[in-house]
């Protein structure tokens, strides 16, 4: 243990000694590692956020077509859908966009049900003539609990609701751009036929049944869509896992540049290296000893570094919300400007940092340094 | 003193358990723990499939599937030395299309259907009202309630070419 202790510090000593080479080296391995772990980061936090949300969805989402559109759908649809075996629930939705020309965003629109959307909130859920909307809503008409938010629809429609509760940031992802009013308020603005809703949500008891459900729905009502909930996590994981890529892609030159910065580095024992690795050969050290020197070196410069770079994509995603790869992961339009993502951390995706990093550049340090080590002192140091 | 107290207390305690335990005769949730006695397999993890014996005394066996209760029903010397037929008190399987639990006798048990369980080819459980339903959705072969089923059918059914040749 004395042995490894004395080992490091002559190690430290040594890295000290070429300081400027180790200090760049340390600046852009911490750099990379920043970027690898930013883009794994922010794309696992996107992801399982979004998803966990869905895991309540319900397993049947039923839409009407028409001519290829989405239509609203008459409510005696659910009947029809409720007297198919298997099916638990069948609850219609409302819901639609708003464009708010006073702050320039989009506004979802949606009308209360008994979900499980409840726990999302601070304050209550609203009854009619109230509302609740997210923290981006909030934000951006500058809204507290018990203000009065202004809807306007050409000039005919007008609505004025009174704010009661806004979703917390916890769940920003989907309800930063969501207003949650009551069922009457959101029909008499949007001037919805009373017998119709957006679409029908669909609760399944077995969900090994979903598929047949799915079929007879389909071949009774051939003019509806039924989506479920597999197909729209699918498509979302699909969406995160291909954007995700292709930050990854851009940034594979830099990888490749960095691993041939770091061969180059490593592998290219200078002479003077040569020199020492001899003279400390020479005064009694072993082959071993040579080794576990140019290990703690190596373990020294690449450690340090990938901490630093897990530390920097942390601080890069959950403190400044990702910044730099925002282009990349979001900009569709559900995901309304500033986002915080929650921090996650997964094991899995740290051990495969560190093993695409610090592994790589251990072997390509002891390897020669090997090589040096096991050749006569003598032919060294000539 | 005290010490006595306490072991009274425990008593009373054990006692009002065990009553409790052997008055419910309700349907039990799966713990992760459970395994089925059959196959041994963890029973939690598929739901919708879930069988249980519970017996006159408040133990009970859980079972990943309504074909290895059914087995372990007609060979109890098998699988459990302790007990007969007779200590049993409720039978509960999950019901196809509400994933809710139903006694045994309640149901019609289809075989052949194109729904496969936990351990493959199952007698699935599904409420009077709905046979004919599942019948025709599922290509069911035969449906037959709790009683009719013989321990000979049991084995019919592990040799799935036998069974074929029955339609």
């Amino acid at each position: 243990m004395i042995k490894h202790y004395r080992i490091l510090e002559y190690a430290l000593s040594s890295l000290l000694r070429r300081k400027y080479k180790n200090l760049a080296l340390f600046l852009i391995y911490t750099l990379i590692v920043g970027v690898l772990s930013s883009v794994m980061f922010l794309t696992h936090s996107l992801k399982s956020e979004a998803l966990k949300v869905f895991i309540d969805a319900p397993e049947l989402i039923v839409q009407r077509l028409s001519g290829g559109r989405h239509e609203l759908i008459p409510l005696g649809y659910a009947d029809l859908i409720e007297s198919i075996p298997g099916v638990a629930t069948v609850q219609p939705r409302y819901w639609g966009y708003y464009y708010d020309p006073n702050t320039g965003g989009n506004y979802t629109i949606m009308a209360r049900t008994t979900s499980a959307e409840l726990d999302l909130i601070t304050g209550t859920m609203p009854q009619e003539g109230q509302c609740a909307v997210g923290k981006g809503v909030a934000q951006a008409r500058q809204l507290d609990i018990n203000d009065i938010m202004f809807f306007t629809l050409g000039s005919e429609q007008k609505l004025m609701l009174k704010v009661v509760g806004i979703f917390t940031a916890n769940s920003s992802i989907l309800t930063n751009d969501l207003v949650i009013m009551d069922k009457n308020d959101l029909l008499r603005f949007f001037a919805l036929d009373k017998d119709k809703a957006t679409d029908l949500m669909v609760k399944v008891n077995n969900e090994m049944e979903i598929n047949t459900i799915t079929n007879k729905i389909k071949r009774t009502l051939p003019d509806t869509r039924p989506i479920t909930r597999s197909e729209i996590l699918r498509t979302y994981e699909n969406v995160f896992n291909w954007r995700g890529g292709m930050a990854l892609v851009m940034f594979c030159g830099t990888l490749l540049a960095f691993f041939i910065f770091a061969w180059d580095k490593a592998t290219g024992l200078s002479a003077e290296e040569r020199q020492e690795i001899g003279i400390l050969k020479a005064i009694g050290w072993e082959t071993s000893d040579v080794l576990t020197l140019k290990f703690w070196e190596a373990m020294v410069i690449s450690l340090s570094s990938f901490l630093s770079g897990v530390i920097l994509g942390y601080v890069h995603v959950f403190y400044f919300g990702g910044t730099i790869f925002d282009p990349f992961l979001k900009g569709w339009s559900i995901l309304l400007p500033p986002f915080d993502p929650i921090p996650y951390i997964d094991i899995y995706q740290v051990v495969v940092i560190f093993f695409l990093t610090v592994v790589p550049y251990l072997a390509s340090t002891i390897i020669p340094s090997w090589k040096a080590a096991i050749a006569d002192p003598d032919t060294i140091m000539r | 003193m005290r010490r006595r107290s306490t072991l009274v207390l425990f008593a009373l305690v054990v006692f009002l358990l065990s009553a409790v335990v052997g008055y419910a005769a309700e349907a039990l949730q799966p713990s992760t723990k459970d395994k089925c006695p059959v196959c041994g397999m963890i029973v939690h993890s598929s739901p919708q499939w879930v069988a249980q014996i519970i017996f006159r005394d408040g133990s009970y066996a859980m079972f990943d599937g309504p074909k290895d209760m059914l087995k372990y029903y007609h060979n109890m010397p098998r699988y459990n030395k302790n007990k007969t037929q007779a200590d049993i008190s409720d039978i509960y399987v999950t019901e196809y299309y509400t994933a809710k639990p139903v006694k045994a006798q309640e149901i019609t048990f289809v075989i052949g259907s194109d729904v496969m369980g936990p351990m493959g080819r199952e007698y699935v459980p599904v409420s009077d009202n709905k046979v004919k339903t599942f019948m025709v959705d599922h290509k069911g072969g035969r449906s037959m309630k709790f009683a009719d089923i013989k321990a000979e059918d049991l084995s019919e059914e592990n040799a799935p070419t036998h069974h074929m040749k029955d339609h």
